[in-house]
C-alpha cells in the first residue's frame, strides 16, 4: 500500500502515532476481508438454516437477516470489532490534528492564493442532516468549528480517510475521481466541458481529478461545510491545482441558470435527505446548459440485491452513524432524475472498473462492456464504482 | 495565541452494543486498541533495532525522527498482517469450520504459485 502523498497542510504524525494509523489500517482490512469475508458463510450454513428450522421458510428480507445474523456470535464479533475499529481510525489521527492547531488555522488563513479562489458564506445554514451525527462516527463531522476560521475538520478527514481506506485508493485517496473523470474523457471523447462543478466536494481530493482530467475547464467545488472548504482550498494551492472553492448548499446553488456542462458529485447523495436528494438533482438540471452532462458516483441500490447482501452493505447505516444511507440505497434513481428534469432516453447507469487497479476492464467497460453484478462492497471496499447520470 | 483545539465527538450518539452483555463489546474494543499498543511497541524496538545496527549508538530524537521507507513499511505491514491473524486466530477458525473446504481451488492456487517461481 502507498504512502499517503505529502502536501503543506498535511498534519505530521509521530513515531508511534504513525506506527498506530498503519496498525489501524491493516487491521481494518483484517476485519473487513478476513472476518468479513467469512459473513456470507455464516448466514449460509448457520443462521438461514437455524431461521428456516424455526420459521419454516427463509427470511424475507434484509430486516429479518439483519436480526438473525446479529444474534448469532459471528454476526456480533464482526459487527463489534468495525464499530471499534472506525473509532480507533480518528482516535489514531486525532493527537496529529490537535498538535498541529492553532498554528495550521493560521497558516491557512494566511495563504497566498496563487491558482483558485475561496468563496465563503457564513449565512449558509448547515442542513440538519449534516449536523445532526458525526457521519461515520468522525468527531465533529465536516462541519464543526471549534475556532474561528477552523480547518481542522479538513485536516482529519485529509489523514483520517487515507487511514480509512488503507491507502487502497492510493496516495492522492483519489482512485473514485480519477476513474470517473478518465471514463468521461475516454467515452466521450468530443465532450469538452468550459465550466465544470462538483457538489459535496469536502477537501477537494474529489475535485482535483477534474483539474487534472479537464486542463482547459474552470473547476468549481461546492460544500456546505466551511472546515473543509477552507482546508480544501489550501491543499490545492499547495498542490498547485486551480480550483473555485465555494461555501454553498447543493440545494439552493447561487449560480446562474445554465451556467456549467458538467455537474458531478462522488459519494455525496448518501449523506444527505430524501428532499435534499430532489432538490440536488433539480438544482444540478437548472445550473447546467442543454448538453450538459450531470453524473453522481454512488453507493449501488440494493433494490436487486438478495437480502444478505442488502444486510450486509445496510449495516453502516445503523452503526456508523449513516442516516440516510438505508433511504438512498433503496431510492428509484432513475425516476428521482427523471422527475428533477432530465429525458428518461438522456439517464445511464453504468459500473466502471477501477483504473488504477483493473486497467483492462476499465477499458471494456468504456468500450461498452456491461457488467452485471454489482458486487457487495461498502464506499472505497470494492473495485468497481456505481455511477450514474444524465445528458440534459 | 489562540486556544489549543480539543477534538471530541459532537453528536455521535448512544455506542450500541452487539452481544447482550455489553462488557463484551468493551472488552473487544479494549483487546483491540492494547493490539494496537503492542504494535506501536513494537515498531519502536524495530525502530531501535534499526538504528543501532545503522549507527551502534541512539538517542531518543534519533527514534523519534525515524520515518519507515518503503521497503521497512512493506517489512512491518507483513508483520502487522502476522500478527493479527495471530491475535484474532479464534475467529478465523470459526470462519474456516464453515467456509466448505475447495480442493479443487486450493490445488489450483498451489499451482499458479509453484509456477511463479
Ligand atoms: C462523503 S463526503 C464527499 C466526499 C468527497 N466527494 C470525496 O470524494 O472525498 C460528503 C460531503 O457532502 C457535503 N454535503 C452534504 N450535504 C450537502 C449539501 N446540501 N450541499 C453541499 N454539500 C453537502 C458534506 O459536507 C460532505 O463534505
Amino acid at each position: 500500500m502507498p504512502f499517503q502523498a505529502k502536501h503543506d497542510f498535511l498534519v505530521e504524525s509521530s513515531h508511534d502515532e504513525l506506527s498506530r494509523q498503519n496498525y489501524v489500517q491493516r487491521l481494518r482490512m483484517h476485519i473487513l476481508n478476513q472476518i468479513g469475508g467469512g459473513m456470507r458463510a455464516v448466514y449460509d450454513k448457520r443462521v438461514k438454516p437455524q431461521f428456516e428450522k424455526s420459521q419454516g421458510r427463509a427470511p424475507k428480507d434484509e430486516y429479518e437477516v439483519h436480526v438473525a445474523m446479529l444474534s448469532d456470535n459471528y454476526g456480533q464479533v464482526w459487527s463489534t470489532m468495525m464499530r471499534s475499529c472506525q473509532e480507533m481510525v480518528w482516535d489514531s489521527v486525532i493527537p496529529a490534528v490537535e498538535r498541529a492547531q492553532p498554528k495550521l488555522n493560521e497558516r491557512i488563513r494566511g495563504l497566498n492564493a496563487r491558482y483558485g479562489t475561496l468563496t465563503l458564506d457564513p449565512s449558509v445554514k448547515v442542513p440538519r442532516y449534516v449536523s445532526a451525527t458525526d457521519i461515520h462516527l468522525m468527531p465533529g463531522n465536516y462541519h464543526t468549528e471549534r475556532t474561528a476560521d477552523d480547518a481542522s475538520q479538513g485536516a482529519l478527514y485529509d489523514r483520517g480517510r487515507f487511514v480509512y481506506n488503507g491507502g487502497a485508493a492510493g496516495p492522492y485517496a483519489d482512485a473514485i475521481p480519477r476513474t470517473i473523470a478518465t471514463y468521461i474523457r475516454r467515452k466521450w471523447p468530443d465532450f469538452k466541458p468550459a465550466q465544470a462543478l462538483e457538489l459535496g466536494c469536502t477537501i477537494g481530493s474529489s475535485t482535483i481529478p477534474f483539474v487534472d482530467g479537464f486542463p482547459e475547464c474552470e473547476v468549481h467545488a461546492a460544500d456546505v461545510a466551511a472546515p473543509v472548504v477552507r482546508y480544501g482550498h489550501a491543499r490545492a494551492e499547495a498542490l498547485g491545482k486551480r480550483v473555485h472553492f465555494h461555501q454553498m448548499n447543493a440545494e439552493s446553488l447561487k449560480f446562474a441558470d445554465g451556467t456549467f456542462d458538467l455537474v458531478y458529485s462522488i459519494i455525496m447523495f448518501h449523506e444527505t435527505s430524501t428532499k435534499a436528494y430532489r432538490n440536488i438533482l433539480k438544482e444540478c438540471h437548472r445550473v447546467l446548459r442543454p448538453g450538459g452532462l450531470m453524473i453522481h458516483m454512488e453507493l449501488p441500490p440494493v433494490g436487486d440485491m438478495d437480502p444478505f447482501e442488502a444486510f450486509y452493505l445496510d449495516w453502516d447505516a445503523y452503526y456508523n452513524n449513516e442516516p440516510y444511507y438505508l433511504k438512498y440505497t433503496h431510492e428509484d434513481i432513475r425516476a428521482c432524475v427523471t422527475n428533477a428534469g432530465f429525458g428518461n432516453d438522456k439517464f445511464f447507469q453504468v459500473l466502471i472498473p477501477d483504473l488504477a487497479r483493473s486497467p483492462q476492464a476499465f477499458e471494456a467497460v468504456v468500450g461498452g462492456e456491461v457488467i452485471k453484478k454489482t458486487q457487495v462492497a461498502r464506499v472505497g471496499e470494492s473495485a468497481k464504482w456505481f455511477t450514474y447520470g444524465a445528458w440534459k | 495565541m489562540a486556544e489549543p483545539i480539543k477534538i471530541r465527538p459532537v453528536n455521535r450518539g448512544k455506542r450500541p452494543h452487539f452481544f447482550d452483555d455489553p462488557a463484551i463489546d468493551q472488552l473487544f474494543a479494549i483487546v483491540m486498541a492494547m493490539s494496537a499498543e503492542l504494535s506501536v511497541l513494537w515498531d519502536r524496538v524495530d525502530t531501535t533495532e534499526r538504528l543501532l545496527d545503522q549507527k551502534g549508538t541512539l538517542s531518543r530524537a534519533d527514534i523519534e525522527a525515524f520515518r519507515p521507507d518503503e521497503k521497512v513499511h512493506t517489512e512491518r505491514t507483513e508483520r502487522r498482517n502476522a500478527y493479527i491473524d495471530r491475535i484474532f486466530r479464534i475467529i478465523r477458525e470459526e470462519r474456516d469450520s464453515l467456509v466448505a473446504h475447495d480442493k479443487m481451488t486450493e490445488y489450483r492456487e498451489l499451482m499458479d504459485d509453484l509456477s511463479k517461481n
